[in-house]
């Protein structure tokens, strides 16, 4: 044997009914080695990972961890033999500390919780450089407290082989740069790392070698230094693809939607929005950056009439639409489409036909007790054919499509809606290349025509070569409006944790009020 | 050796129909088993039970006629609470509804009957019947728009508070109680048939079509027809798929669970005066368990309108096929045929599980 791999995988099959997640998958990872798997959404790489932590068994093919081949049936196979997993979405329990939570999945960790336990797992923290206090509990954590006890976690473990699931998703650039700097220090200690994402830039920055999944296929496995971003895309799609986006020159209108000193609580009563001022013209995508969960969910349901004001004004083509009922907000022209984690819940009825779906806003429209399913079927059929929507037919059940397809239906029947302002949160959430860049197009098409776009979104290098301004929020709070063409991602990330404010950059103009307002001249918007 | 379980791609409807039958044929020979266990001959059972005791007697039409009215109010409930359950609004109300629906029918007709003409005491029935049981549908639908309660627990609960309503009317002899016989000492209900009554139209010969039958299966389509075609049954199935989708579309969902629960509770009255007007006396048992076995009814057809109508039919086989065979099988109670039910049941349960889902064995490394 040439070299001694930390994890091989030989020819791995995974079916589910008839559909191959994963044919003949060859993978191996070093000890003190960093594998960034690369592959677009669908491609099988979640799968292959979860067949390492023992959630699914191989139809065919080996596993072999040192050299000698290994049979994984369930999670705990997977942890006795070193390999430990950082999944999307934590498992951890709120009310218990950091340490608790480490301490409680421990094998005869017995009944008394000893005082020691603390001491010992800050001993780990400090080894491999992490910040985290162990008596902190969970639910005071920030998303990345979260992840960094969860990697802690694995490695308390006595993870040599350490997967991390798209764990960039839910981080600042700032918060990113830490996390990579604590994967280096583990592979010096010389742990094997699996570092699944779509993030080239990342890709190019933290992995020694790149594995490249198509289609539940392995393609090739390069090494970093020795390719680029375009090639690795190509590599992924399987064909040349033009990574700019667009950002059309469009002569701009007067402000379109003018929001003036709102402020909004989330569901458990604390402020979600404060104070926070901004205006859309027409012909412009403005951007919304912000951490999850600082109030962009809150302000989408807001502007649509879904979610009560606290206090302040929205003044659409100088009309009041605050206290409007949903259904008079769409016919003015406002719409709003927010693609949640789960990516169904809001927007779409997923057992429904995407027939009936592109009636959900219209259906009262045609005359009589009747719902006219024939419109529905000529505008199902439209978006289909518009934006490409892959799907047996127009009578199959929208949770049956793929995740891209379901956002195109979604956004489809939007844009079919013939909106002024489009609201449009995380459209390309968990989506491959090529599906957001036909999204983007799909915005930028709207931008031309002279809708006005406001646009909430995670990734920061898409939200500066797509929108035309961004506006940060930091817990609620508006920390600017910035030009995207004059921003950079350090600056925005600065903004979005709060440690710098452009708010009042310029006295005489103060962020997000417009100076062609048409506040006011209705009588309806009155002077705030 | 290991297994797994994978899910299945979608099956041809003949395979799902055959994986159905085998679980029906399966609960039927499990109840053989006991059948044989207690010194009973099943096909000779079971011949008496399908056949209903109908073959080479002579009053076949009758024992056909009473069918009808057994299986009459257990298709219209089942219909009804498919209606709630599509919204996932898990109406389990239907005795309560319906009793509440019956004792207001039957207060109509002691009232109304000898005064104002038949035809006319009848919708009076009807409507009436559909009011009162809609308004009882409707409380538990209010209860949890205003107050968020759970309304599988509320419509429990008003069951119990419907059913002791009924037994206190029917053990209380008082003067103001016209619910019963005032000649008899004992606590008996008044028959009001000889002066109200549902007509039938005689179709040759001896058999005679109660118009009930019509204006169920015209009830049935029309149900049919408001699920799949309307507006109402569109925002139905859209609340029933994700309130919060329903909610972004603009519609007004409180106002339409209010409504879906009050027509589901209604369509529970029409039933009960169905089988009051037929039976033309009130009992405590009056219901014959349809709120509970529509339940079973519904979820068995998948809530499809047409199914329904062919699942309450077999049921009802089963139910009064059982009551006609133990009159020739002393040992075998008329409970048998609710075991058989459970049992079946729990079969198409099982089979649904197979149609969906495939158990393959784990292969070796190849």
């Amino acid at each position: 044997m040439a070299e001694q791999y930390a994890i091989e995988m030989r020819g791995i099959t995974k079916t589910f009914g008839s559909v191959v997640a994963n044919k003949g998958v060859n993978l191996n990872v070093k000890n003190g080695e960093i594998l960034a798997l690369l592959g677009e959404n669908g491609s099988g790489k979640t799968t292959l990972m979860n067949m390492l932590s023992g959630i699914y068994t191989p139809d065919s093919g080996s596993i072999h961890i040192n050299g000698s081949e290994v049979k994984i049936d369930s999670p705990e196979d997977s942890k006795k033999l070193g390999i430990g997993m950082v999944h999307q979405h934590f498992k951890l329990v709120d009310v218990f500390s950091a340490a608790d939570n480490i301490w409680m999945g421990k094998e005869k960790s017995g009944f008394v919780l000893k005082k020691k336990r603390y001491s010992e797992i800050d001993s780990i923290i400090k080894r491999f450089g992490f910040e985290l206090d162990p008596e902190k509990k969970v639910y005071n954590m920030s998303v990345s407290e979260k992840q960094t006890l969860e990697i802690i976690k694995v490695l308390y473990y006595g993870a040599k082989i350490i997967i991390l699931d798209e764990p960039t998703a839910v981080l600042t650039v700032q918060e990113i740069e830490k996390l990579f700097n604590v994967l280096r220090r583990m592979k010096e200690q010389g742990h094997a790392i699996i570092i699944i994402t779509h993030k080239l830039n990342e890709v190019m920055d933290i992995s020694d070698r790149v594995a490249i999944m198509r289609k539940g296929e392995y393609i090739t496995t390069v090494n970093t230094q020795e390719t680029n971003e375009q090639e690795l895309t190509e590599l992924m799609v399987g064909r040349k693809i033009d990574l700019n986006i667009d950002r059309p020159v469009v002569e701009t209108t007067r402000p379109l939607l003018e929001v003036r000193n709102l402020t909004i609580k989330n569901d458990e009563g604390a402020v979600a929005i404060d104070n926070v001022s901004f205006y859309i013209r027409g012909g412009e995508i403005l951007g919304v950056a912000g951490i999850a969960g600082c109030g962009q969910k809150e302000l989408c349901e807001s502007i649509a009439g879904l979610r009560p004001i606290q206090s302040g004004q929205m003044i659409h083509k100088g009309d009041n639409i605050v206290g409007l009922p949903p259904k008079a907000i769409l016919e003015k022209g406002i719409s709003m489409s927010f693609i949640p984690e789960d990516r169904l819940g809001m927007g779409l009825a997923p057992s429904m036909s995407i027939i009936d779906n592109m009636l959900l806003k219209n259906y009262r429209d045609s005359k009589g007790p009747m719902v006219d399913r024939k419109r529905g079927r000529a505008d199902a059929e439209q978006v289909i054919a518009d934006l490409a929507v892959a799907t047996p037919s127009p009578e199959t059940p929208v949770r049956r499509l793929s995740g891209g397809n379901v956002q195109k239906v979604l956004l489809g029947r939007e844009i079919k809606a013939g909106p002024n302002v489009l609201i449009t949160a995380y459209p390309v959430r968990g989506l491959d290349i090529n599906s957001s860049y036909m999204i983007y197009d799909i915005l930028n098409k709207q931008k031309v025509d002279g809708v006005g776009i406001l646009f909430v979104g995670e990734d920061l290098d898409v939200m500066i070569s797509l929108c035309d301004k961004i506006l940060v929020l930091c817990h609620g709070k508006v920390m600017g409006v910035v030009h995207a063409h004059k921003t950079n991602k350090e600056e925005l990330g600065l903004m979005m944790t709060g440690a710098l404010d452009l708010s009042e950059k310029y006295a005489d103009k103060p962020a997000g009020i417009a100076r062609d307002t048409l506040f006011g001249e209705n009588n309806n918007g009155q002077e705030g | 050796m290991r297994f797994h379980v994978v899910k299945r791609d979608n099956w041809p409807l003949w395979k799902r129909a055959v994986a159905y039958l085998i679980a029906v044929v399966a609960a039927l020979l499990i109840g053989a088993v006991i059948l044989l266990a207690i010194g009973v001959n099943p096909i000779d059972y079971y011949y008496q039970l399908f056949t209903m005791g109908t073959v080479g007697n002579r009053f076949a039409y009758k024992t056909f006629m009473n069918y009808i009215k057994e299986f009459l109010p257990l298709a219209l409930t089942s219909v009804a609470l498919s209606l709630a359950f599509k919204m996932k609004f898990w109406n389990i109300g239907g005795e309560g509804q319906f009793i509440m629906g019956s004792i207001s029918a039957t207060y109509i007709a002691l009232t109304l009957g000898q005064t104002l003409p038949m035809w006319l005491t009848l919708i009076v029935m009807c409507v009436v019947a559909m009011l009162v049981a809609g308004l009882y549908g409707l409380l538990a639908g209010f209860l949890k728009v205003k107050f968020g309660t759970n309304e599988t627990l509320m419509t429990l609960m008003l069951n119990y508070i419907a059913l002791y309503l009924l037994y206190f009317i029917g053990e209380t002899k008082a003067s103001w109680n016209i619910f019963l016989q005032e000649s008899s000492m004992r606590p008996v209900f008044v028959n009001f048939s000889k002066f109200v009554s549902f007509p039938s139209i005689k179709m040759g010969g001896k058999f005679e079509l109660n118009i009930c039958v019509i204006l169920t299966a015209i009830i049935g389509v029309l149900i049919y027809i408001y699920l799949k075609r309307t507006k109402h049954g569109y925002e139905i199935s859209v609340i029933g798929d994700s309130v919060g989708t329903a909610k972004y579309a603009g519609m007004k969902t409180n106002k339409i669970v209010l409504r879906t629960a009050f027509i589901s509770a209604a369509l529970i009255g029409l039933a009960a005066s169905f089988k009051v007007g037929s039976a033309g006396v009130l009992s405590t048992a009056i219901t014959d368990d349809v709120g509970w076995t529509g339940v079973i009814v519904a979820w068995l057809a998948q809530l499809n309108t047409g199914m329904i109508f062919v699942v309450s039919a077999l049921i009802c086989v089963l139910q009064f096929g059982s009551t006609v065979a133990a009159t020739t099988y002393a040992q075998v109670d008329s409970s048998f045929a609710n075991m058989l039910q459970g049992i079946i049941l729990f079969l198409v349960l099982a089979a649904d599980f197979f149609i969906r889902f495939r158990i393959v064995r784990v292969k070796k490394g190849e």
